[in-house]
Parts: structure tokens; C-alpha cells; sequence
């Protein structure tokens, strides 16, 4: 059985294919301005590495904010159940997933069958967000890629008190030409979005284990900070965790196939 | 963001300057001083006394101290118009309502400092999103539009929902008007909660909005208090210039006592 998942984001489009539950395959390409376009490029993409022709796939399921503008989707889902579907398919002992975006964080309850729970999603403040982060880091003069090493090197990290990221990158400036060290400053810009998530996660409940996925996992440091405050390590993914929504959509769309699979055969008995 | 200066002597302002800037706030006060020195025509050496507020206050070079900014403001609004008992601030990064009482003095305030949403920046934020320039913001286009409604509070997802808009093919004035507006009501209610005592006064950068004073005017049910003209801008740094002023003819205890006081009243250490 092959299936397909297809997470159009924001900034990102990401695709998985799987085939028998193994992963085939993996792509991340920019999105483009209309979701179409963005979903048709990372499948063809995709699929012209693997070999494989489009009407292969039994089933694909489309997730995140372009979801419902992808016409060879057989059904769109959130992403929420996605990732919480992605992460628990991968690690199976997880049961809080963290989901830190460029514009949105959740907090996402999975049970032991990987289906979504319960969540929180900040809807009114950027304050935890990867947006927080890529302004603090403009402010720094670093990239943002580079927040996560950098502060591992603080020695005393500063301490920020505004939850708010127009104001956390203004206090950014200010320590910098205060000439505070810049790993401090780094290490305290991490700290602050930590405590932002902080808030969803403990509003959801946590439950071990837990994973870090989207963007923000790729800032070591960060993840290091949240790790304090969970009071436990992260589990670690072998893959990219920015795939993992897109891996969930595949992972979701093998599900339907063999619940059609079942629908079927049991229909054949009755019959 | 700007810096802004005021320079006064015996007989009243003799120069105010406007910086926007984007770098250093130290860099920005040595800058604006330069300007308002030369506008004056004065120099740095005939300045007696030199007071910092706002934002980037205590990071002014070479100034004599740093004052809150609702005590600079709460003196230049009584010194401009005495019948003035509520000022409600709303700068860049600065949102703040006080009373000032019968006696001239500071009295209840009500101030945001932890969201942006209502602030000046928001409007920045936006505007810079939608290609507005600061003219056009508080010029003829504030005023042309039919206001959409923006739901967002943080100007990150304002900005966000501004796009999608104007993706969605609305005019880029409406949508302005929108994310005005929002600002507006925001600034209405955190008015409201503090309680309006006439006549209110509305000074900072966003004062200059016109779109913003005309939804304001309308929300409060009210006229906004006559300033001497003055461009409420600068309220912040003449208020600053009249402290200065008064502290030249104070000897420098009563002075600290003085300033300690108004401290303690603002509730900041």
C-alpha cells in the first residue's frame, strides 16, 4: 500500500510517501504563493526522485493552512492530528507533542493509539513562536539558525521580562549595546520563548514522553530550555522534525486505506 | 521608533527636533541633540540642565537623569492647557492613561507595557507589511477607507491577516483603515477602564493619526483637549525640558527629594 501525506505551510511545503510502513521518502521545497502550486511542486519533486507516477498512490491526505486547496488530496486533515498522528508513529511512547511554528505553537495530547486528545494553540500572542525567535535574532545580528549553538555557550544568561516579541527583539537591541555578551543574550531570547510555550503545555497537562517537533526544534537551545522546565529530555527523531506533519498526513491516509480495506471485507462477509 | 528634543529658556520652547531611527537609542539622543542644538542655535555648553525620558531614557549619553515619561507628560500637558484631567499616551512602544488632578498633580494611571497591541507599533508593523509610508499613514489615505475588521490584537498576526486580505483583493486603504481602527479601540478601552475625566488630552506619535483621533473622538464621545498646537509628538521631551528647567532654580536636594517622590507616586523604583 502507498499513501501520501502533503503539509502545505505557511513558508515550507513538506511531503512524506510511505509505502507498508516504511518511509519512502521526503521533500521540503518553499511554498509558493498559491498552495497549489506549492503542493504540485513538492510531489512532483518527490515523486520524480522516487520514480514513482502519481497514480500509484492509493491514498493522500493534504494537512496544514493550504489543506483544503490541493485537488489530488482524497481528504485533508489538521495538522494537529497530523503531527500528533506523525510523532506518535514515530516514537510510539510519546504523549505530549510540543509543535513550535514560525507563527503558531500547540501543545498536543496523543493517547496510546497516536490519536489527537487535546490541545492548546496560541491564537492571540506570537510571544512562543518561531517569529519571536527570528526577530531576536535580527536584532542580534545573527541568524536564526544560529540562536540554538550560540546560546550553549552563555555564561550568565540575561533575563527577559516583556512576552511580547516587538518588544522582546527592542530589549534585544538595548543589551546589545548595553554590550552584554551575545551567547547571554541568546540564552535569555530562548529562555523567554521556552516559558511562552511553557504556558501551553502545562494549560494542556504533560504527559511523558515528549516531543519537540516544527521549526523551533532545530534551536538546541531551546529545546534545552524546555527540557527545564519539563523536568525530563525530549525523545530525539531520526528524522527531520519539521517533516513530521507530512509524515503524520501518510501515516493518517494508510490508516483510512486499510479501514476501507476492513469496511470491505467485512461487507463480503455479511454478504 | 524616534528620538525627539526639546529645547527651552526662561521665556519658553526655542526648538523642538523629531528623529525616527532604527539602530541604537544612545545613538538616536546624540543625534536629535545635534539637531535641536543647530536649530536652536545653541551649544551643548549652554544647555543647564539636560533631562532624558521614554523608552531609551536612562541610555542617554551625558544627560543630568532620567525621568518617567508620565511625569514629563503630566507637566507639559498642565503647563499647555490646565483644564486637562485625563492624558492618555500612546507612542511607539508606550501606552499609558493618567489623571491629573485639580491640584495639577499625577494622579490614578493605567499603563501597557508587556503587548504591543494598541501601540504605535502596531501600526508600524503593518504599514510597513501593506508598503504605507508614515505620510500616507496619518495622511489622506487614514481617512479614505471603508474600515474591514481585523480581528488580531498582536500586530504579528495582524500583519498576517492584513496580507491575506489584500491577497483576497481588498483595497489596501480599507484594511489600513481596519488595523487602525483596531488600534483605535484598543486605546478606547483601556481609556474607558481607567475612567475619563474631562478634558482628556491625547498625546504621542499616534495622536497624529487623524483616523485614530476620529474613531477615538467618536468611541469616547468626546473632544480631544486643545494642546496650544503643539505636536504631540514632542509633548514627552518639552515636559522634559520644563523639569530641567524648574531644576535649575531648585537647589539639588529638593530636587532629588522632589523627583524621588514622583518616582514613588509612578510606582516604578
Amino acid at each position: 500500500m502507498l499513501t501520501a501525506g502533503c503539509d502545505i505551510g505557511a513558508l515550507t511545503t513538506k511531503a512524506a510517501v510511505i509505502r507498508d510502513g516504511v518511509i519512502l521518502g521526503c521533500e521540503v521545497v518553499r511554498s509558493r504563493a498559491k498552495a497549489l502550486q506549492s503542493a504540485t511542486d513538492v510531489m512532483d519533486k518527490l515523486l520524480g526522485g522516487l520514480g514513482i507516477q502519481y497514480g500509484h498512490i492509493d491514498y493522500c491526505i493534504s494537512t496544514g493552512y493550504g489543506r483544503n486547496l490541493v485537488p489530488f488530496a482524497q481528504r485533508n486533515m489538521s495538522e494537529i492530528s497530523c503531527h500528533a498522528r506523525g510523532a506518535h508513529w514515530l516514537a510510539p511512547s510519546v504523549r505530549t507533542v510540543i509543535d513550535g511554528g514560525g507563527q503558531d505553537c500547540k501543545a498536543i495530547r496523543v493517547d496510546g493509539q497516536g490519536k489527537l486528545s487535546d490541545f492548546r494553540m496560541n491564537t492571540k500572542c506570537a510571544a512562543g513562536t518561531g517569529k519571536a525567535l527570528e526577530l531576536m535574532a535580527r536584532s542580534l545580528g545573527v541568524e536564526v539558525s544560529e540562536l540554538g549553538p550560540l546560546s550553549l555557550q552563555a555564561k550568565e544568561p540575561v533575563i527577559m521580562n516583556k512576552p511580547c516579541c516587538i518588544l522582546m527583539q527592542i530589549e534585544v537591541k538595548r543589551l546589545v549595546f548595553e554590550g552584554r555578551d551575545r551567547a547571554d543574550i541568546a540564552a535569555g531570547a530562548n529562555d523567554m520563548v521556552a516559558r511562552e510555550i511553557m504556558h501551553l503545555v502545562r494549560d494542556v497537562g504533560q504527559e511523558n514522553d515528549i516531543a519537540v517537533t516544527g521549526g523551533v526544534a532545530k534551536n538546541v537551545g531551546l529545546v534545552r530550555c524546555l527540557e527545564k522546565y519539563l523536568g525530563v529530555a525530549s525523545v530525539r527523531f531520526s528524522v527531520d522534525t519539521q517533516l513530521i506533519g507530512a509524515i503524520g498526513a501518510a501515516v493518517l491516509a494508510a490508516d483510512r486505506c486499510w479501514e476501507a480495506v476492513a469496511d470491505r471485507s467485512g461487507d463480503g462477509a455479511t454478504r | 521608533m524616534s528620538a525627539k528634543a526639546a529645547i527651552i529658556d526662561d521665556s519658553g520652547p526655542l526648538a523642538f527636533e523629531i528623529l525616527p531611527y532604527t539602530g541604537f537609542p544612545q545613538e538616536a539622543a546624540t543625534a536629535v541633540m545635534g539637531k535641536v542644538l543647530a536649530r536652536a542655535g545653541a551649544a551643548h555648553s549652554e544647555v543647564a540642565r539636560f533631562l532624558s525620558t521614554g523608552f531609551g531614557g536612562k541610555a542617554v549619553p551625558h544627560s543630568d537623569g532620567a525621568v518617567p515619561d508620565t511625569v514629563c507628560l503630566q507637566r507639559a500637558v498642565r503647563k499647555l492647557n490646565a483644564n486637562v484631567r485625563t492624558v492618555i499616551n500612546v507612542g511607539g512602544h508606550s501606552f499609558t492613561v493618567f489623571h491629573i488632578d485639580d491640584t495639577g498633580g499625577l494622579g490614578e494611571s493605567a499603563i501597557t507595557d508587556m503587548c504591543t497591541a494598541g501601540m504605535g507599533m502596531f501600526l508600524d508593523v503593518v504599514s510597513t507589511a501593506l508598503e504605507i509610508s508614515p505620510d500616507e499613514m496619518s495622511g489622506e489615505l487614514s481617512l479614505s477607507g471603508k474600515p474591514l475588521f481585523i480581528d488580531n490584537q498582536c500586530p504579528i498576526f495582524a500583519e498576517s491577516e492584513a496580507l491575506s486580505l489584500i491577497n483576497e483583493g481588498y483595497d489596501r486603504c480599507d484594511v489600513f483603515a481596519g488595523v487602525t481602527s483596531a488600534v483605535a479601540n484598543k486605546i478606547a478601552g483601556l481609556a474607558r477602564r481607567l475612567g475619563l475625566k474631562e478634558e482628556v488630552a491625547m498625546v504621542g506619535g499616534v495622536a497624529k493619526n487623524r483616523l485614530v483621533m476620529a474613531i477615538l473622538e467618536k468611541n469616547l464621545g468626546l473632544r480631544f483637549a486643545d494642546l496650544a498646537g503643539i505636536d504631540p509628538q514632542v509633548v514627552a521631551a518639552y515636559g522634559a525640558a520644563l523639569l530641567a528647567r524648574e531644576g535649575c532654580s531648585l537647589d539639588n536636594q529638593s530636587l532629588s527629594s522632589t523627583a524621588a517622590e514622583r518616582l514613588h507616586r509612578e510606582g516604578k523604583p
